[in-house]
């Protein structure tokens, strides 16, 4: 009876350890911390879960922590789904990292704006722009146009990026009549915004403190961060220039090569770029939906980086060429932190 | 022998990490790609343009200045902390030296900001985003060390020589200028020693308290590596760096014994 009843404990044990966990195996998100995992845990994995069964696991860092963990990981991926900038997307698929994505697999994408599909692995998921932000308790002009930034009332109170100078590069080349490849001619430009300029800022948790202690209240911003501040009550403005559109971000989705779950892995993506669930995203984070059928709230219509139809898409926002600024970036912020940054 | 076994395993590991930094220095950077290319010297002439050149000057300064202030800072309270008669006062000093270690350096630097921020101080010069707010940074960061230092070379100073000296006629002051101060010496030394080679490869400080203005090695490091994408460019500037702190250390390390060895 006692080895009966032995038996039967290891049995269950074998079964406790192996057999549930094969039947759940997990699919494993690569994602930035924080509130995106949060969001895209309840409103995507949660969803996702109760439709397929399959449990989501996540993976946070940086976008570019995770870009090297993916690197070092490439022969075994610790992870199926990667959420990345566009632009970022670029440097992962130069290694090989991203699998192309079956359309098939994905008849939501069929909804999609045309800027969203940034290449055959990688899918926009949602978009933002980087605009002007700035407190009107602590700036006394009107701020209404890229060119404003230059204005000498703006002495020592902007802040703006200098981990992805990118953005400022190609508003001051376009205003200088050139563009993102023709970048020299916006340089004399950004020279001149020098003295405006208070500090520069590594991360969005340092451009959000920035602007909250005041120290630089008017800044280059990610206009989701901009939207958070003010649901938190900080007097802030998000502008729409009116002399140029503001630079658009578009965050992707793609499948890791290798990975052993590529169905489940489509399944997740198809179901993030699903009507409902981008008008789930579009309302928490305050940014764009990639997904033209999805509705936007009437307090977010027509707001910075929130574009409802093709033809707000090409006229409310700048898009950069990600190939251009993938291969620029290390160029740009040479450049930057020689003119612009060092004193 | 059996005992020198993890050491020795600590530094064969340590030695390929510096093999393959050494490696990826002298690979081909292509812009837009994670793939290396070919040997080249390429990285290794990009990082010593002058503009490289002046962050490693920069780091220099910045550490050999906090060095200095830091020394000059903790040497008082490291006396008080080793000599002062009230074991209240000595307890009392102690906790506030250590208090630091139990904060991350993060905190504290963020804390500096708010400080050196103009948002709750007027203050009538810059500081935030300067590199004597940064200077400053530092100097409280490496503080609670140098006061241990100093404070374990003072407490070893046999007071028997002070008393010969003040029997003899001599004042205070002459007997800690002319015996305290040349017998705490070694103190001194391997206080700023360590000092100097932290601050060398500071990080945070100068990141969150320079506002991206005031770099130093470490910054530009990360800077090259995770914002440029350039990681031949980022190990070459790296291996540039380590040169050039060994290079410093030896320097100084020599500099104090002869200051040490005059002393005494």
């Amino acid at each position: 009876m006692a080895r009966r009843s032995r038996v039967a404990v290891l049995l269950a044990a074998v079964l406790l350890f192996t057999g549930p966990a094969r039947a759940a195996d997990p699919l494993v998100v690569s994602v930035w911390g924080g509130n995106w995992k949060d969001t895209i845990e309840k409103v995507v994995a949660k969803p996702f879960t109760a439709k397929t069964g399959i449990p989501v696991e996540f993976e946070v860092g940086g976008t570019l922590d995770r870009l090297a963990k993916a690197r070092v990981a490439k022969a075994a991926p610790l992870v199926d789904i990667t959420f990345t900038t566009s632009h970022v997307g670029r440097l992962y698929m130069s290694d090989g990292l991203f699998q192309k994505l079956d359309m098939a697999k994905l008849p939501n994408a069929n909804e999609l704006a045309r800027e969203a599909m940034r290449s055959d692995s990688h899918v926009g998921v949602w978009a933002y722009v980087y605009t002007i932000a700035y407190r009107p308790d602590q700036v006394k002009m009107n701020i209404t146009k890229w060119a404003d930034l230059w204005d000498p009332q703006l002495k020592g109170k902007v802040g703006m990026p200098d981990f992805d100078p990118s953005h400022i590069i190609t508003i001051s080349a376009l205003l200088e009549g050139g563009d993102e490849r023709t970048w020299q001619k916006g340089q004399e430009r950004l020279k001149r915004l020098k003295p405006n300029v208070a500090a520069f800022f590594s991360t969005d948790a340092r451009s959000q403190d920035l602007m909250k202690t005041g120290e630089a209240p008017v800044q280059v911003m990610l206009s989701i961060n901009a939207f958070h501040l003010i649901e938190q009550g900080l007097p802030v403005k998000v502008v729409n220039p009116a002399d140029k559109p503001g630079v658009v971000g578009i965050d992707t989705m793609a499948i890791m090569a290798g990975t052993k779950k590529s169905d489940a892995a489509h399944q997740f993506i198809d179901l993030a770029l699903s009507r409902e669930i981008q008008e789930q995203l579009v309302a928490t984070f305050k940014a764009g939906p990639t997904n033209l059928k999805a509705v936007v709230p009437a307090k977010l219509r027509g707001q910075p980086g929130v574009f409802g139809t093709p033809a707000e898409w090409k006229e409310r926002g700048y898009i950069m060429d990600d190939e251009t600024r993938a291969t620029s970036l290390p160029a740009w912020k040479e450049w930057f932190n020689a003119s612009i940054v060092a004193k | 022998m059996i005992l020198l076994l993890p050491a020795v395993g600590v530094m064969v590991l340590l030695a390929i990490a510096l093999a393959a930094l050494l490696q990826f220095s002298v690979l081909e950077f292509i812009p837009g790609s994670l793939r290396t290319g070919g040997l080249t010297t390429r990285n290794l002439e990009a990082v010593l343009k002058p503009q490289y050149l002046r962050y490693i000057w920069d780091t220099v300064v910045l550490s050999a200045l906090t060095t200095v202030l830091t020394l000059v800072a903790s040497y008082p309270v490291a006396y008080a902390l080793a000599r002062s008669r009230s074991a209240k006062l000595r307890s009392l000093l102690l906790v506030l030296t250590l208090a630091p270690f139990f904060t991350g350096a993060i905190v504290r630097t963020y804390a500096w900001m708010l400080v050196l921020g103009t948002t709750f101080i007027p203050w009538p010069v810059k500081l935030l985003f300067e590199p004597a707010g940064v200077l400053i940074g530092l100097v409280h960061f490496s503080m609670p060390t140098m006061i241990l230092i100093l404070a374990a070379a003072i407490s070893h100073i046999d007071r028997t020589y002070e008393h010969a000296a003040a029997s003899l006629g001599a004042r205070p002051w002459r007997v800690f200028r002319r015996v305290t101060l040349p017998l705490s010496m070694p103190g001194v030394a391997s206080g700023s020693l360590v000092v100097f080679a932290w601050t060398f490869s500071a990080f945070p400080t100068p990141e969150l308290l320079g506002g991206g203005r005031v770099k130093m090695i470490a910054n530009v490091v990360k800077d090259l590596a995770l914002d440029a994408f350039n990681w031949p460019g980022s190990a070459a500037f790296a291996a540039v760096a380590l040169a050039v702190t060994f290079l410093l250390l030896a320097v100084v390390t020599r500099a104090l014994a002869r200051a040490g060895g005059a002393a005494a």
